[in-house]
């Protein structure tokens, strides 16, 4: 089976995406976030450059869920509502590839938001003298895209099953729940034998979104290691893949009317 | 040249095989019947046994989409599906183009399996009332459809704008589709059904929401696939359109096919009336033996004579010239497509409110 129908869904999804307002909405957000971040550092006590960097980023991750929940969310189930996936369905396209393509599609577009916001919040830094944050800068972009396309991979998934308002909820539920995979690990620990195996098993099941968090340390102009990033990687991929193999399992059966 | 074939529409159709017409246990046509089917090389479309029934989610309620629908469409033909709202039309293109799956039965295109999507490689659907993606422009999604068919890039781009230009919509190409009128978005998708030179065309509904000129336009495209011999299979509620266009109809009532035959069949079949006009308004006394059969209507400076025996208009027309009246015209009355299929339709309410009562 070839890949190019998905490369052509999710050239067409990038496409559709970043000319929607909502998106260039976020981006303008996300600058003016910046620039009022910097006017509020003198207010931090000697760590204006800290909340500089640490809240850009976080507006990175934030912005970024923001455009899946409005964005993501709705991907599929509004091809559904509007009858234009029966143009596209009705074509030799395989049903998977078409949400291998939507969610290709969204991340390539959210990834670059990533890249926008990352270089203005470099350039800020640069401007200021702190042009050696480019690494730790980079790293973390780079983990909060991958974080995202977890995020994104699930917003398909529910898109792909459920309405619009139902599926931001899942995916809200999902990514905040994500955050806190290793809090819930370490309490199931304390846990009778029945809890303990059940709240584990949300742990395994849930995204560790916190594997892609390292924002402190970028705060800190450190870098995190080859191998930690070479980990969310793969932890990304995989995840992505389940993800997306369940949600083609449940979409090739779906009936368009 | 099949005299069946010989509508005003209809010019040039092209030689057909024997007219198969393939029913269940159902009679659809008078001349074939299951065991006469053509053979798989010279048919389009196979469809064997397809049953498709919805389930409600809550209510768990079963509706039935189609029953047992056996049918054939010949490669090169024009074929018309045609049934009233809720009839399984769109059901059985939508199960054909990989929309619905069935509930059982199966159905080939060109031979190959509908639940391999590489059936749908050789095919061009218009689906009924087309949406697209707002943002994008004609050429852009010409373009990305006819990739998505299996067209390369070069040629992709080259044949988005061509087509682009033929439904007319060659000077827009720089608009976003959201500014494309509803008849504008009718033209584009039946540009991205055929943009990639399809051999078997699935239209669903294509004259809707089009004015006379666009209808005028869209016949002139299907006879002129026809021509390059791309096999049409299209719903519509528009019969005139449909008596121009097909060499075959079906008739799908309530999920069963009702019917299939040639348009010339399903007219001729019925011993025609014919009008015989007259000159003059002046009182005439019918003799008794012609009074069962005829009636007559004054109209202006003539007398119109409906014989509805056919053969009785020469007994009618050898007394009129023997009583030295003028006859203005003969015309046989064949009846209308639109009368044929209202009258199944009638047909079939009667039978199944039949059905009811002894039920």
């Amino acid at each position: 089976m070839s890949a190019l129908p998905a490369v052509l869904v999710a050239r067409n999804t990038f496409r559709e995406v970043v000319r929607d307002r909502v998106l260039g909405g976020i981006v303008a957000g996300g600058l003016v976030l910046l620039g009022v971040t910097r006017l509020a550092s003198p207010l931090a006590m000697g760590e204006g450059l800290r909340l500089t960097v640490d809240l850009g980023l976080s507006s990175v991750t934030w912005l970024g869920l923001l455009v899946v929940l409005t964005v993501g969310t709705a991907l599929v189930s509004k091809e559904i509502d509007r009858r234009t996936i029966f143009n596209l369905i009705s074509r030799p396209l395989p049903r998977p590839l078409y949400l291998v393509g939507k969610w290709l599609g969204l991340s390539a577009a959210l990834a670059a938001v990533a890249a926008i916001l990352g270089l203005a919040l470099w350039t800020l830094l640069a401007a200021l003298g702190h042009a050696a944050y480019a690494g730790a800068i980079a790293e973390a972009v780079y983990l909060a895209a991958l974080e995202l396309a977890v995020v994104t991979s699930l917003a398909v998934m529910f898109s792909a099953l459920s309405t619009p308002v139902l599926s931001a909820l899942y995916t809200l539920g999902c990514f905040l729940a994500g955050q806190w995979c290793d809090d819930l690990r370490r309490f199931a620990v304390h846990c009778p034998d029945g809890l303990r195996v059940l709240l584990q098993g949300a742990a395994n099941v849930l995204p560790n979104l916190t594997l892609f968090n390292v924002r402190s340390l970028a705060a800190a102009g450190e870098v995190t290691t080859a191998t930690h990033l070479a980990l969310a990687s793969a932890y990304a991929a995989l995840y992505c893949a389940c993800v997306l193999a369940l949600a083609a399992a449940a979409f090739e059966s779906r009936d368009f009317k | 040249m099949d005299p069946v074939h010989a509508t005003p529409g209809n010019p040039t159709p092209p030689t057909r095989q024997s007219l198969t017409a393939v029913g269940g246990e159902r009679p659809v046509s008078g001349r074939a019947g299951r065991d006469e089917r053509a053979p798989a090389g010279e048919v389009a479309v196979r469809i064997e046994g397809l049953t498709k029934t919805y389930q409600h989610p809550w209510t768990l309620k079963r509706t039935r989409g189609l029953e047992r629908l056996d049918l054939d469409v010949h490669r090169g033909e024009v074929f018309g599906y045609l049934g009233p709202n809720g009839a399984g039309k769109t059901t059985t293109l939508k199960i054909l183009t990989g929309l619905l799956k069935p509930t059982s039965g199966n159905a080939t295109i060109f031979g190959e399996p509908i639940h391999r999507v590489a059936s749908r490689a050789r095919i061009g659907f218009l689906p009924e009332q087309p949406y697209f993606y707002d943002s994008l422009t004609g050429p852009e999604y010409l373009e990305f459809v006819a990739r998505l068919s299996g067209m390369g890039a070069r040629d992709a781009t080259r044949a988005a704008r061509a087509w682009l230009s033929k439904v007319g919509l060659g000077a827009r190409d720089r608009e976003a589709l959201r500014k494309y009128s509803k008849g504008m978005l009718q033209r584009l998708g039946l540009a991205a059904a055929m943009v990639h030179e399809p051999e078997l065309l699935i239209l669903d509904e294509p004259m809707s929401g089009l004015d006379p000129f666009g209808r005028r336009d869209v016949r002139e495209l299907i006879l002129e696939q026809r021509a390059k011999g791309t096999t049409v299979l299209f719903s519509s509620h528009i019969l005139p359109d449909v008596e121009a266009l097909c060499d075959r109809v079906a008739i799908l009532l309530e999920g069963r096919l009702e019917r299939v035959a040639t348009v010339g069949e399903l007219v001729e079949g019925n011993a025609p009336a014919v009008e015989v006009r007259v000159e003059g308004s002046r009182v005439l006394e019918i003799p008794p033996r012609f009074a069962a059969g005829v009636e007559r209507a004054d109209s202006g400076g003539s007398t119109c004579f409906i014989v509805s025996d056919g053969e009785r208009v020469q007994d009618l027309l050898g007394w009129l010239l023997a009583e030295r009246i003028a006859v203005l015209s003969v015309t046989p009355l064949r009846p209308s497509l639109e009368e044929l299929f209202m009258a199944a339709a009638e047909r079939s309410a009667f039978h199944a409110e039949r059905a009811r009562g002894r039920a």
